[in-house]
Protein backbone atom coordinates (compact mmCIF):
# COMPACT_ATOMS: atom_id res chain seq x y z
CA UNK A 1 0.00 0.00 0.00
CA UNK A 2 1.44 3.41 -0.92
CA UNK A 3 2.64 5.54 1.97
CA UNK A 4 -0.02 8.22 1.53
CA UNK A 5 -2.87 5.70 1.46
CA UNK A 6 -1.45 4.05 4.57
CA UNK A 7 -1.20 7.43 6.28
CA UNK A 8 -4.73 8.47 5.30
CA UNK A 9 -6.23 5.31 6.73
CA UNK A 10 -4.77 6.28 10.10
CA UNK A 11 -6.82 9.47 10.30
CA UNK A 12 -9.74 8.84 12.62
CA UNK A 13 -11.70 11.99 11.86
CA UNK A 14 -12.33 13.59 8.44
CA UNK A 15 -11.26 17.04 9.60
CA UNK A 16 -7.75 15.81 10.41
CA UNK A 17 -7.35 14.80 6.75
CA UNK A 18 -8.58 18.30 5.72
CA UNK A 19 -6.03 19.84 8.11
CA UNK A 20 -3.16 17.75 6.70
CA UNK A 21 -4.16 18.57 3.11
CA UNK A 22 -4.71 22.21 4.06
CA UNK A 23 -1.10 22.46 5.29
CA UNK A 24 0.16 21.26 1.90
CA UNK A 25 -2.17 23.49 -0.16
CA UNK A 26 -1.63 26.61 1.97
CA UNK A 27 2.16 26.08 2.03
CA UNK A 28 2.37 25.97 -1.77
CA UNK A 29 0.03 28.98 -2.16
CA UNK A 30 2.02 31.00 0.40
CA UNK A 31 5.26 29.98 -1.33
CA UNK A 32 3.98 31.09 -4.74
CA UNK A 33 2.88 34.46 -3.29
CA UNK A 34 6.43 35.04 -2.01
CA UNK A 35 7.99 34.18 -5.37
CA UNK A 36 5.54 36.28 -7.37
CA UNK A 37 5.00 39.40 -5.22
CA UNK A 38 2.07 41.63 -6.12
CA UNK A 39 2.80 45.06 -7.58
CA UNK A 40 0.19 47.82 -6.98
CA UNK A 41 -2.00 48.45 -10.00
CA UNK A 42 -0.72 45.35 -11.83
CA UNK A 43 -2.28 41.97 -12.52
CA UNK A 44 -1.99 39.80 -9.34
CA UNK A 45 -0.02 37.00 -11.00
CA UNK A 46 0.47 34.82 -7.89
CA UNK A 47 -3.25 34.47 -7.11
CA UNK A 48 -4.08 34.02 -10.79
CA UNK A 49 -1.47 31.24 -11.01
CA UNK A 50 -2.68 29.27 -7.97
CA UNK A 51 -6.37 29.71 -8.87
CA UNK A 52 -5.90 28.50 -12.46
CA UNK A 53 -3.57 25.65 -11.51
CA UNK A 54 -5.84 24.63 -8.62
CA UNK A 55 -8.93 24.54 -10.84
CA UNK A 56 -7.13 22.30 -13.33
CA UNK A 57 -5.83 20.00 -10.59
CA UNK A 58 -9.18 19.72 -8.77
CA UNK A 59 -10.96 18.90 -12.05
CA UNK A 60 -8.34 16.28 -12.83
CA UNK A 61 -8.43 14.78 -9.33
CA UNK A 62 -12.25 14.51 -9.19
CA UNK A 63 -12.35 12.80 -12.60
CA UNK A 64 -9.61 10.36 -11.59
CA UNK A 65 -11.48 9.66 -8.37
CA UNK A 66 -14.44 8.36 -10.37
CA UNK A 67 -12.16 6.04 -12.36
CA UNK A 68 -10.05 4.53 -9.60
CA UNK A 69 -10.36 3.24 -6.06
CA UNK A 70 -9.10 5.91 -3.66
CA UNK A 71 -8.15 5.76 0.00
CA UNK A 72 -10.73 6.61 2.67
CA UNK A 73 -10.65 10.39 3.30
CA UNK A 74 -8.88 10.92 -0.05
CA UNK A 75 -11.53 13.52 -0.97
CA UNK A 76 -11.04 15.34 2.36
CA UNK A 77 -7.25 15.31 1.99
CA UNK A 78 -6.83 16.10 -1.73
CA UNK A 79 -10.09 17.72 -2.85
CA UNK A 80 -11.02 19.82 0.19
CA UNK A 81 -7.62 20.13 1.86
CA UNK A 82 -4.89 20.35 -0.78
CA UNK A 83 -6.66 21.71 -3.87
CA UNK A 84 -9.31 23.62 -1.90
CA UNK A 85 -6.88 25.66 0.16
CA UNK A 86 -4.29 25.94 -2.63
CA UNK A 87 -6.76 28.33 -4.31
CA UNK A 88 -8.38 31.35 -2.71
CA UNK A 89 -11.45 33.49 -3.30
CA UNK A 90 -10.92 36.06 -0.52
CA UNK A 91 -7.55 37.28 -1.84
CA UNK A 92 -8.99 37.37 -5.36
CA UNK A 93 -11.89 39.60 -4.16
CA UNK A 94 -9.73 42.09 -2.28
CA UNK A 95 -7.30 42.31 -5.23
CA UNK A 96 -10.21 43.24 -7.52
CA UNK A 97 -11.29 45.89 -4.98
CA UNK A 98 -7.72 47.27 -4.85
CA UNK A 99 -7.45 47.44 -8.66
CA UNK A 100 -10.81 49.24 -8.91
CA UNK A 101 -9.71 51.62 -6.13
CA UNK A 102 -6.52 52.41 -8.05
CA UNK A 103 -8.62 53.27 -11.14
CA UNK A 104 -7.28 50.19 -12.92
CA UNK A 105 -10.70 49.10 -14.19
CA UNK A 106 -9.30 47.50 -17.36
CA UNK A 107 -6.78 45.43 -15.37
CA UNK A 108 -9.54 44.50 -12.87
CA UNK A 109 -11.84 43.27 -15.65
CA UNK A 110 -8.97 41.43 -17.37
CA UNK A 111 -8.10 39.81 -14.01
CA UNK A 112 -11.72 38.73 -13.40
CA UNK A 113 -12.04 37.38 -16.95
CA UNK A 114 -8.71 35.53 -16.86
CA UNK A 115 -9.57 33.99 -13.47
CA UNK A 116 -13.16 32.91 -14.19
CA UNK A 117 -13.06 32.02 -17.90
CA UNK A 118 -9.60 30.50 -17.45
CA UNK A 119 -10.60 28.69 -14.25
CA UNK A 120 -13.75 27.19 -15.76
CA UNK A 121 -11.93 26.17 -18.95
CA UNK A 122 -9.05 24.56 -17.05
CA UNK A 123 -11.40 22.79 -14.62
CA UNK A 124 -13.27 21.32 -17.61
CA UNK A 125 -9.98 20.43 -19.31
CA UNK A 126 -8.72 18.76 -16.11
CA UNK A 127 -11.94 16.74 -15.84
CA UNK A 128 -11.64 15.65 -19.46
CA UNK A 129 -7.98 14.75 -19.04
CA UNK A 130 -8.70 12.78 -15.86
CA UNK A 131 -11.48 10.80 -17.51
CA UNK A 132 -9.65 9.85 -20.73
CA UNK A 133 -6.36 8.57 -19.30
CA UNK A 134 -6.31 5.05 -17.95
CA UNK B 1 6.34 33.49 9.62
CA UNK B 2 5.64 31.52 6.43
CA UNK B 3 5.08 28.47 8.62
CA UNK B 4 2.54 30.28 10.81
CA UNK B 5 0.69 31.70 7.78
CA UNK B 6 0.57 28.17 6.33
CA UNK B 7 -0.84 26.73 9.57
CA UNK B 8 -3.44 29.52 9.67
CA UNK B 9 -4.46 28.55 6.11
CA UNK B 10 -4.76 24.88 7.06
CA UNK B 11 -6.91 25.83 10.05
CA UNK B 12 -9.02 27.90 7.63
CA UNK B 13 -9.49 24.81 5.45
CA UNK B 14 -10.87 22.86 8.42
CA UNK B 15 -13.31 25.66 9.30
CA UNK B 16 -14.37 25.79 5.62
CA UNK B 17 -14.99 22.04 5.64
CA UNK B 18 -17.13 22.22 8.79
CA UNK B 19 -19.01 25.44 7.96
CA UNK B 20 -19.78 24.67 4.30
CA UNK B 21 -21.01 21.19 5.28
CA UNK B 22 -23.19 22.70 8.01
CA UNK B 23 -24.74 25.32 5.70
CA UNK B 24 -25.27 22.84 2.86
CA UNK B 25 -27.09 20.42 5.17
CA UNK B 26 -29.28 23.15 6.65
CA UNK B 27 -30.54 24.57 3.34
CA UNK B 28 -32.54 22.27 1.11
CA UNK B 29 -31.18 23.10 -2.33
CA UNK B 30 -28.89 21.56 -4.93
CA UNK B 31 -27.16 24.91 -5.42
CA UNK B 32 -23.70 24.91 -3.74
CA UNK B 33 -24.71 27.25 -0.88
CA UNK B 34 -22.03 25.89 1.49
CA UNK B 35 -19.19 27.16 -0.69
CA UNK B 36 -21.15 30.37 -1.37
CA UNK B 37 -21.47 31.06 2.38
CA UNK B 38 -17.77 30.43 2.96
CA UNK B 39 -16.57 32.53 0.02
CA UNK B 40 -18.87 35.48 0.70
CA UNK B 41 -18.15 35.63 4.43
CA UNK B 42 -14.42 35.23 3.69
CA UNK B 43 -14.51 38.08 1.15
CA UNK B 44 -16.24 40.38 3.66
CA UNK B 45 -13.76 39.47 6.42
CA UNK B 46 -10.68 40.00 4.22
CA UNK B 47 -12.04 43.46 3.38
CA UNK B 48 -12.30 44.25 7.09
CA UNK B 49 -8.82 42.88 7.87
CA UNK B 50 -7.03 44.59 4.97
CA UNK B 51 -8.94 47.82 5.71
CA UNK B 52 -7.65 47.82 9.30
CA UNK B 53 -4.04 47.02 8.74
CA UNK B 54 -3.09 46.48 5.08
CA UNK B 55 -0.85 43.51 5.91
CA UNK B 56 1.52 45.38 8.21
CA UNK B 57 1.04 43.39 11.43
CA UNK B 58 1.56 39.74 12.26
CA UNK B 59 -2.09 39.35 13.21
CA UNK B 60 -3.11 40.83 9.84
CA UNK B 61 -0.87 38.40 7.93
CA UNK B 62 -2.20 35.43 9.91
CA UNK B 63 -5.81 36.54 9.36
CA UNK B 64 -5.25 36.82 5.60
CA UNK B 65 -3.51 33.41 5.66
CA UNK B 66 -6.50 31.92 7.47
CA UNK B 67 -8.96 33.48 5.01
CA UNK B 68 -6.82 32.27 2.09
CA UNK B 69 -7.36 28.66 3.20
CA UNK B 70 -10.91 29.30 4.38
CA UNK B 71 -12.15 30.45 0.96
CA UNK B 72 -11.70 28.45 -2.22
CA UNK B 73 -11.63 29.27 -5.91
CA UNK B 74 -11.24 25.77 -7.34
CA UNK B 75 -14.37 24.37 -5.65
CA UNK B 76 -16.35 27.39 -6.91
CA UNK B 77 -15.23 26.59 -10.49
CA UNK B 78 -15.99 22.85 -10.22
CA UNK B 79 -19.41 23.37 -8.63
CA UNK B 80 -20.28 25.95 -11.30
CA UNK B 81 -19.42 23.44 -14.04
CA UNK B 82 -21.50 20.77 -12.32
CA UNK B 83 -24.55 23.02 -12.77
CA UNK B 84 -23.80 23.22 -16.52
CA UNK B 85 -21.54 25.22 -18.81
CA UNK B 86 -22.05 28.84 -17.58
CA UNK B 87 -23.51 30.92 -20.42
CA UNK B 88 -25.69 28.02 -21.53
CA UNK B 89 -27.26 27.11 -18.18
CA UNK B 90 -28.87 29.82 -16.09
CA UNK B 91 -28.23 28.12 -12.72
CA UNK B 92 -24.57 27.79 -13.55
CA UNK B 93 -24.34 31.43 -14.66
CA UNK B 94 -26.21 32.39 -11.47
CA UNK B 95 -23.66 30.60 -9.26
CA UNK B 96 -20.79 32.19 -11.18
CA UNK B 97 -22.07 35.76 -11.15
CA UNK B 98 -23.62 35.77 -7.66
CA UNK B 99 -20.37 34.66 -6.05
CA UNK B 100 -18.32 37.08 -8.14
CA UNK B 101 -20.48 40.20 -7.77
CA UNK B 102 -21.44 39.66 -4.12
CA UNK B 103 -17.87 38.64 -3.20
CA UNK B 104 -16.29 41.78 -4.66
CA UNK B 105 -19.07 43.96 -3.23
CA UNK B 106 -18.67 42.44 0.26
CA UNK B 107 -14.87 42.80 0.15
CA UNK B 108 -15.33 46.47 -0.83
CA UNK B 109 -17.93 46.95 1.92
CA UNK B 110 -15.66 45.40 4.57
CA UNK B 111 -12.72 47.47 3.37
CA UNK B 112 -14.59 50.78 3.41
CA UNK B 113 -16.03 49.92 6.83
CA UNK B 114 -12.61 49.84 8.49
CA UNK B 115 -10.40 51.96 6.24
Amino acid sequence: MPLLTRTLTRFRRPWTAVLAGGIVGSAVRTGVSYYLPAAPGRMPVATLTVNLAGSLLLGFYLARREQTVTAPLSLQFWGIGVFGSFTTFSTFSIEVVHLLGQSQAVTAIAYIAASTVGGLTLALFGQRLGSVIR
Amino acid sequence: MILLVTLAGAFGAVVRYLLSGFVQRRIDTDLPVGTLAVNLSGAFLIGIVVGIDDLQSTVGLLAVGFLGGFTTFSTWMIETIRLGIPPLRSRSLFNLTTTLVAGVALAAAGYSLTN
